[in-house]
């Protein structure tokens, strides 16, 4: 006779290392972040709590790096979704399902390389005596000057990040069944309505995955806009490393950290919001409640025993 | 049913633009019709009309084309070769958002992000119909479909059956000329199958909606359809009325398809009006069509309900015609009727199946004689792929 486990065993071994490895440190960040840089030689203290590290961080240097991240963090993510959209909708829905395959396949082949590497690469591609400018002055044009601008932070985060975004993506609309998109035009909706009103919001949750494993990484992310924005490239990332590694000091480092995690849960929130405010008026326009029908006029309804 | 009246009415007035060639709105014309995968031809040449307000199924088993011709119909496949045409107008060409057809798709494909109403209303929104008449008429339908209670629930609350309803619902408030419905009822409990069976028809006779039904299953197309048309290879081996196809098989597959045959694999005899096979001489009423000539290959068919069945009187040999001698291997009770197991030899057995009252007096393992009419006899070429559904295997045990 065996005893039965209770199933959240089967979590075990999750929690207990996103406990030691995620919660714990997050945990001691936080703590840190109250405390204090005691002397040269010790990287923080926390004898003494108070909100002091947190003023430091809210000063106008420090605002003007925040600024930036968010603007490459938002303006990457809108860019990865609208460029990986179209791309995740036809492998997913047009493409030869048995192609698909191949086709996730290539999706991953940037992450065969190092991520350093590969941004690198674009450094070498994207320089004004690099081999992109070289051709385009063979036929006429001037040098070319967009490294180190936030133009080429784009470049390579959308190019970093895209592969994250499609995946998700591909995902949810192999999950909208031929079948009720067939239904959709049966009923007379047209391929965009089709689109609108049953393939993107049945791929809501895959949406939401994305846009999230693009942002939160691409808000932390700094070797990026480093290397290819150079003093345009400020990032809070870059700021919290220089802290912990450089400057030693452990709890300024953590309140930038735990402010931008504030960001993040902001930005985010935000964000769900203004999406659900633009298509309040479309789901209002849709929404049909019927109510309890009027006992007199209607035929009794039958209660059928689910099969 | 006053409920009923606002769709009833208008469906049967529904105006059909460029209707040229006199076909009534609701007719359905497939005009030597083709369609290929690749290499594989999943209709064949297929012409087909359907009368408005018909009730017609498209029988056969799977890859016979059935589900194509649907699909084609609908609009969710265009044909190679061929017209389709409904009421008159061409639809090579038009995408299915503009036919005046309506699909109940095999597995209901209600959109779950939506309530059972939002749902009915969908078509209709396409329209830009006023909002009051959507209303208006999602209610009228939900009635129709007796799915009023479930206006607000969504299609994952509800049982299949419920399912079921809420997609014809959907597909009826748009009142099309034409409605197509893919295999509806498979995933359906064989009680409430037979429930819809009969509500699917009521519903169609009363709207005078064509109505367009595919199945693999033959008591489905039986009971309901005013014509069944039994697909092959792309192709309509046979189409007629349900008694005509019980009755008078076009082919050795139909036979095999409609109902349950024994069949006798054999050389033809007597001139073609009998099959001679290892078991019995089998002679029919009338000859073979197509005919038989002496000596080809011939099947002989007979329905279990024609066969009689009594215990074998003495070891006399009997040879006469129609009478095949064997060993009674099971019985079961049908309910209304009984059904015996014949084992006549290694090869071949026999199904007999009389109505319970009628019941000889035979027990498992006795020696029996079966015996039908002339009458009851069809007679048909040798058809191999026909044959292999009819055939009854012989037990091993």
């Amino acid at each position: 006779m065996r005893r039965r486990l209770p199933g959240f065993l089967l979590a075990a071994p999750a929690w207990a290392w996103l406990t030691i490895f995620f919660i714990a440190p997050v945990a001691m960040v936080v703590w840190f972040s109250f405390g204090y840089k005691p002397s040269i030689f010790a990287t923080q203290a926390t004898d003494k709590l108070s909100f002091d590290r947190y003023a430091e961080v809210l000063t106008p240097t420090f605002f003007a790096t925040f600024q930036n991240t968010l603007w490459v963090g938002v303006v990457g993510t809108v860019l990865c979704f609208l460029i990986g959209l179209p791309v995740a909708y036809w492998m997913a829905v047009k493409a030869p399902p048995s192609k698909r395959g191949l086709l996730v396949a290539l999706v991953m082949v940037p992450f065969w390389t190092n991520f350093l590497v590969r941004t690198i690469g674009w450094q070498v591609i994207l320089a004004p005596e690099g081999v992109l400018s070289t051709m385009l002055q063979g036929v006429g044009f001037e040098p070319l000057a967009i490294l180190n601008t936030r133009g080429a932070v784009l470049i390579g985060v959308v190019y970093n990040y895209l592969p994250l975004m499609i995946l998700p993506l591909f995902v949810a609309f192999d999950r909208v069944n031929g079948p009720l998109r067939e239904a959709s035009k049966d009923l007379g909706a047209g391929k965009l309505t089709t689109f609108f009103r049953i393939t993107l919001p049945l791929a809501q949750p895959g949406i939401v995955a994305g846009v999230l494993l693009v942002f939160i990484p691409l808000m932390g992310d700094y070797i990026t806009a480093t290397v290819l924005g150079g003093a345009k490239g400020n990032m809070v990332g870059q700021l919290v490393a220089s802290q912990f590694q450089t400057a030693q000091n452990w709890a300024l480092g953590s309140a930038m950290a735990v402010v931008l995690i504030f960001v993040i849960l902001l930005t985010a929130a935000a964000g769900a919001i203004l999406v659900w405010l633009v298509s309040w008026p479309f789901r209002a326009r849709n929404r049909l409640v019927i109510g309890t029908a009027p006992a007199a006029a209607s035929v009794p309804v039958r209660e059928e025993v689910a099969a | 049913m006053t409920q009923a009246s606002t769709i009833e009415a208008e469906s049967g007035t529904t105006p059909a633009p460029g209707n040229s060639r006199g076909e009534a709105p609701g007719t359905v014309v497939i005009d030597a019709v083709t369609k290929r995968y690749g290499d594989a031809t999943a209709v064949d040449g297929l012409s087909l009309t359907i009368k408005a307000g018909e009730f017609i199924s498209l029988l056969g088993p799977s890859g016979c084309g059935k589900t194509t011709t649907l699909r084609m119909i609908a609009g969710f496949e265009q044909p190679d070769a061929g017209d389709i045409r409904v009421s008159g107008r061409s639809l090579l060409g038009v995408p299915p958002y503009r036919r005046d057809v309506n699909t109940v798709f095999q597995a209901y494909a209600l959109f779950p992000h939506m309530s059972v109403a939002e749902n009915v209303a969908y078509g209709l929104q396409q329209k830009r119909t006023p909002k009051s008449e959507i209303r208006e008429r999602v209610i009228d339908a939900l009635d129709l479909a007796q799915m009023r209670g479930f206006a607000d629930r969504k299609p994952t609350q509800l049982s299949g059956g419920q399912q079921q309803r809420v997609a014809l619902a959907r597909a009826l408030v748009n009142r099309p000329s034409v409605l197509l419905l893919d295999e509806p009822l498979g995933a359906l409990d064989r009680q409430l199958r037979e429930e819809m069976q009969l509500e699917l028809k009521l519903l169609q006779s009363r709207l005078g909606i064509t109505f367009v039904f595919v199945t693999h299953d033959q008591g489905e197309a039986l009971s309901m359809s005013d014509r069944i048309a039994i697909m092959r290879n792309g192709g309509i081996e046979q189409l007629a009325d349900a008694d005509t196809v019980y009755a008078r098989p076009a082919s050795a597959y139909v036979a095999a398809f409609v109902g349950q045959q024994n069949f006798f694999r054999g050389r033809a005899a007597e001139g073609g009006g009998a099959v001679d096979s290892t078991h019995a001489l089998v002679r029919g009423a009338t000859p073979a069509s197509p005919a038989l000539r002496e000596g080809e290959a011939g099947l002989a068919a007979v329905r279990p309900e024609f066969v009689r069945i009594e215990a074998a009187a003495g070891d006399a040999a009997s040879d006469a015609v129609n009478t095949a001698r064997g060993t009674l291997l099971g019985v079961s009770h049908l309910g209304e009727t009984m059904q015996y197991l014949v084992r006549l030899g290694d090869d071949q057995s026999l199904i007999v199946r009389r109505p319970t009252p009628e019941a000889p007096q035979v027990s498992v393992g006795d020696a029996v004689v079966c015996s039908w009419r002339p009458e009851s006899v069809l007679l048909f070429p040798a058809d191999d792929a026909a044959s292999d559904g009819g055939f009854v295997a012989p037990p091993t045990a």
